[in-house]
C-alpha cells in the first residue's frame, strides 16, 4: 500500500479520535458562496422506515424536519427565495416545496402522466424555472420536464434529452446551459428498481441550452457501462462528471470525468484510490472558492478529495455510508452519512467529525 | 507495515469507521481469506450445478408431458418444477457475480410482483398462436423468464379452469419455451461461476460482498417473504399475495430451501472466518440457530395461506419468524458489528 494513503488513513484516525473535543468548539462552519441561507437540506430515513426531509446548520444542528411519506433523494433550493425544494427517490412521482426556514411543505406537486422523476432539478438564476429530470417510461425516453414556479409550479415545457436514465442536472455557471448526467439506464416502474439494458447502454454527459431545449454537447465515457449520474460544474466552467461502473465488481475503470476548453477525459484516481471506491461515486461536487473537488462512495465507505486540475487526491477518509457532499465557506467540504454522521474534510483538513445523529442522510446535501 | 495499516484501520472502526474486512486486502490474513472464498466458490458452484441439474430436468419433463400429456405426467412436471424452484431457493441469496448478468436473478425469479405481470404476460402471449420462439421469450421481459411464470401455467387457479388450461397446445408451448430459457440460464450461469473463479478468489472485497449477500438473503427472508405477508409490515394486514410461490403454496418450503442454502453453501467458509477471528462462540451460535431455524421443517412445508386466516395455526408462523430473526441479529447484527461490515442506507440504494 502507498506511504500516502496509509498515512492518510493513520491522520483520519487522529482526526476521529479527536472528534468529540473538537465538534464542541467554537469554530463553526459555514456554507461556500454565502448563497441564501446558512443551512443544508437533505432526505432523511428515519428508524421505523420513516422519511422526511430535515435542514440543518452548517455546525451541524437540526433546524427542521418535515415529515414525507416516500423516501426523497435529492433536491435544490430556489434562489431568491427562501424555498428548498426535493424529489422523491426515482422512480419519483413527485417533488415537495417547503419554506427553508420553517420546513413548513408549501406545494406538493405530482409527475405527469407516463412520467416520473429521477430524483433531481436545478433551477433558473432568478428562480422561476424549474429545470428537472425525467422519465418518460413506457418508450424509456429521458427528459428535462420544465415548471414554472410563478404559476404554481404549472408544467410549461419538455426538453428531449435523446437517450435514457437522466440523474443529476445542474446549471452552468453561464445561466445558460443545463449539465445533465444521462445515465443510460432503462428502468420501468413495473419493474422495480432492475436495469433493463445493461448491455445496450449509451451513458453521457449532455449539456443543453436551457432557453431553446436544444443539445448543444454530449459526450460518451469510455465504457458503455460508465453510468454517468452525478455532475457538478466549477465557478471557472470546468465540468465533472462522475459514474457508477455496471460491470464486474474487480474491474476498477475510471469514475470521474472533467470537461474543460473543450476536452473531456476521465481522470483516475490511482489503483489503491480506485479499490475503495467500489465503482460507485454518489455525489461529486467541486468547491466554489478553489481548485477542489470531493466525491463519497457509500459503497466504498470512503470521501475524498482531490485537485481538479490534477487528478492529485489530497486527502481521504472511511466514512461508512458516506453520500452527500456539499462545499463549506474557507474551502472545505461537509460529507453526510446513512449513519447520521457530519463530517469536515479538506486540502490538509483530515476528515473531522462535526455531528451524529439519530436520522440516515440519503444520497445529496443541497 | 502491513500490520500497521490493518490496526490503523481497526483504530478508525471506532471513530469514523472503516472496514477492516476491506482492509485486509493488504493483511497477512489475504491468503487465509482468499481460503474463505475459494470454499465459498466450491460451494456455490455445488448449489449452481444442482440448479442446472434439475431445470433440465424440469425442462425435459415439461418435454415428456407436453408430448403425451396424462394426470400421472402433470404431477411429475409440478414436483420436477418444486425441485427446481427449491434448488434456486437454495442459492438466490447469491447476488453479485454472473448471476448478476442479464438480470438472471429476475429472470429466475421475478418477485415481488404486485401488478401480476406474470398474469398479464401470460395471458398477452397466449391471446393468440404466436409462435413462441426462444427469441420471444428472451425479448419478453423477467415476468416471462422463470419460476412465477412456469407456476402461474401449472398452479394459477382461474388460468387451469379457462380452456388454456394444460395440457392445451399453445399453453404447453409456453411450459415448454420458459423451462428450456430456464435451464439454459441455469447451465449458463453454473459454466460463468466457473469460469469466475480466479477473479473471485483474488479479489479480496468479494469476502465482504459474499457476507453482505447473506445478509441481504436473510433480511429479505424475514422482511418481505415473512414479516410482509405475516401483516407485520405496511397495512399490518395478513396476505399470502405478498408472498412469493403463493399460487403453489411453497412460500413456506421455499424459506426452508433458502436457510438450507445458506447453512450448505455460506455458512462452512463463515463458520471458519469467525473461527480465525476469534469469534467461536459467535461461530456457534450462528450454526446453532440456523438447525434452530430448520427445525420448524418439515412440519411447517405446507402453504402459508391456511396459516395466515387461522390463529392457532398461525402461532406456528410467528414461531418460525422469531426463529429466523433471531438468526438474523446474530448474522447482520453481532457478526456484522465484529467484522465491521456495514450494509448501509446509501450503500444499497443504487441512486
Amino acid at each position: 500500500m502507498p506511504e500516502l494513503t496509509r498515512r492518510s488513513l493513520l491522520k483520519a484516525a487522529l482526526a476521529g479520535s479527536a472528534a468529540v473535543t473538537l465538534s464542541g468548539c467554537g469554530i463553526l462552519p459555514e456554507k461556500a458562496s454565502g448563497k441564501g441561507a446558512q443551512q443544508y437540506t437533505g432526505a432523511i430515513g428515519l428508524p421505523g422506515g420513516h422519511f422526511a426531509v430535515g435542514a440543518i446548520a452548517p455546525d451541524g444542528t437540526m433546524l427542521w424536519q418535515s415529515p414525507v411519506s416516500t423516501r426523497c433523494h435529492s433536491g435544490c433550493n430556489r434562489p431568491g427565495t427562501a424555498e428548498v425544494l426535493f424529489f422523491e427517490r426515482r422512480p419519483g412521482w413527485s417533488f415537495y416545496v417547503f419554506d427553508s426556514k420553517t420546513g413548513e411543505r408549501l406545494h406538493h406537486i405530482k409527475a405527469s402522466e407516463g412520467e416520473h422523476f429521477v430524483g433531481h432539478g436545478i433551477f433558473s438564476p432568478d428562480g422561476r424555472f424549474l429545470y428537472a429530470t425525467a422519465s418518460r417510461y413506457d418508450p424509456g425516453e429521458g427528459i428535462v420536464a420544465v415548471y414554472d414556479s410563478r404559476q404554481g409550479y404549472q408544467r410549461v415545457n419538455t426538453f428531449e434529452l435523446n437517450g435514457t436514465g437522466p440523474h443529476q442536472i445542474t446549471l452552468h455557471p453561464d445561466g445558460q446551459t443545463l449539465v445533465v448526467g444521462l445515465g443510460g439506464i432503462l428502468t420501468h416502474p413495473d419493474y422495480d428498481r432492475i436495469k433493463l439494458n445493461l448491455d445496450s447502454m449509451k451513458p453521457a454527459l449532455v449539456l443543453v441550452d436551457r432557453l431553446s431545449g436544444a443539445t448543444i454537447g454530449s459526450f460518451s465515457p469510455s465504457h458503455h457501462q460508465l453510468s454517468t449520474r452525478h455532475v457538478d460544474v466549477a465557478p471557472d466552467g470546468t465540468i465533472y462528471a462522475a459514474y457508477q461502473y455496471q460491470g464486474p465488481a474487480h474491474e476498477l475503470p475510471p469514475l470521474i470525468a472533467r470537461y474543460r476548453k473543450g476536452r473531456y477525459e476521465e481522470i483516475d484516481l490511482g489503483e489503491s484510490v480506485h479499490r475503495k471506491l467500489g465503482n460507485y461515486i454518489a455525489s461529486i461536487v467541486a468547491h466554489p472558492e478553489n481548485d477542489l473537488v470531493a466525491i463519497a462512495s457509500p459503497i466504498g465507505g470512503t470521501a475524498l478529495v482531490f485537485n481538479g486540475r490534477s487528478g492529485k487526491v489530497l486527502e481521504q477518509a472511511s466514512i461508512a455510508d458516506c453520500a452527500g457532499v456539499e462545499a463549506l465557506a474557507g474551502g472545505d467540504f461537509l460529507v453526510s452519512s446513512g449513519r447520521g454522521k457530519l463530517i469536515r474534510i479538506g486540502k490538509g483538513q483530515p476528515a473531522r467529525e462535526i455531528a451524529s445523529m439519530s436520522v440516515l442522510w440519503d444520497h445529496h446535501l443541497v | 507495515m502491513k500490520r500497521l495499516t490493518f490496526s490503523v484501520s481497526l483504530c478508525l472502526a471506532s471513530s469514523l469507521v472503516a472496514s477492516p474486512l476491506a482492509a485486509a486486502v493488504t493483511s497477512p490474513a489475504d491468503d487465509q481469506a482468499a481460503d474463505y472464498r475459494k470454499q465459498w466458490h466450491s460451494d456455490i458452484y455445488t448449489g449452481y450445478q444442482n440448479l442446472a441439474t434439475q431445470s433440465k430436468t424440469l425442462t425435459n419433463q415439461a418435454e415428456t408431458y407436453c408430448q403425451t400429456p396424462s394426470p400421472e405426467g402433470l404431477r411429475q412436471t409440478k414436483q420436477a418444477w418444486l425441485d427446481a424452484f427449491l434448488a434456486w431457493q437454495e442459492v438466490r441469496f447469491v447476488d453479485f457475480g454472473p448471476v448478476e448478468l442479464g438480470n438472471r436473478a429476475w429472470q429466475f425469479q421475478f418477485w415481488p410482483d404486485p401488478k401480476n405481470l406474470v398474469a398479464r404476460k401470460a395471458s398477452y402471449l397466449l391471446k393468440d398462436d404466436a409462435p413462441l420462439t426462444p427469441e420471444l421469450i428472451s425479448q419478453s421481459g423477467v415476468a416471462v423468464q422463470g419460476f412465477p411464470m412456469v407456476e402461474f401455467i401449472l398452479y394459477d387457479q382461474t388460468f387451469n379452469t379457462s380452456d388454456r388450461a394444460l395440457p392445451a397446445d399453445h399453453t404447453c408451448k409456453l411450459l415448454v419455451a420458459v423451462t428450456n430459457h430456464i435451464a439454459d440460464n441455469s447451465e449458463n450461469l453454473a459454466r460463468d461461476w466457473n469460469d469466475f473463479q480466479s477473479n473471485y478468489s483474488g479479489n479480496a472485497q468479494y469476502t465482504e460482498t459474499t457476507i453482505k449477500a447473506a445478509m441481504a438473503g436473510l433480511e429479505i427472508l424475514e422482511e418481505r417473504r415473512l414479516a410482509a405477508p405475516m401483516g407485520l409490515r405496511g397495512n399490518g394486514k395478513r396476505s399470502v399475495y405478498n408472498a412469493d410461490a403463493w399460487r403453489s403454496g411453497t412460500s413456506l418450503i421455499a424459506a426452508e430451501a433458502s436457510v438450507r442454502g445458506l447453512k450448505h453453501y455460506f455458512l462452512p467458509a463463515f463458520s471458519r472466518l469467525l473461527n480465525d477471528r476469534k469469534l467461536p462462540e459467535l461461530a456457534r451460535n450462528i450454526e446453532q440457530q440456523f438447525d434452530e431455524v430448520l427445525a420448524n421443517f418439515p412440519e411447517l412445508d405446507q402453504p402459508m395461506a391456511p396459516l395466515l386466516v387461522d390463529d392457532n395455526a398461525f402461532r406456528s408462523l410467528q414461531s418460525l419468524y422469531i426463529d429466523i430473526t433471531q438468526l438474523t441479529a446474530l448474522v447482520n447484527d453481532e457478526a456484522a458489528v465484529e467484522l465491521g461490515i456495514v450494509r448501509g442506507f446509501n450503500s444499497s440504494d443504487g441512486d
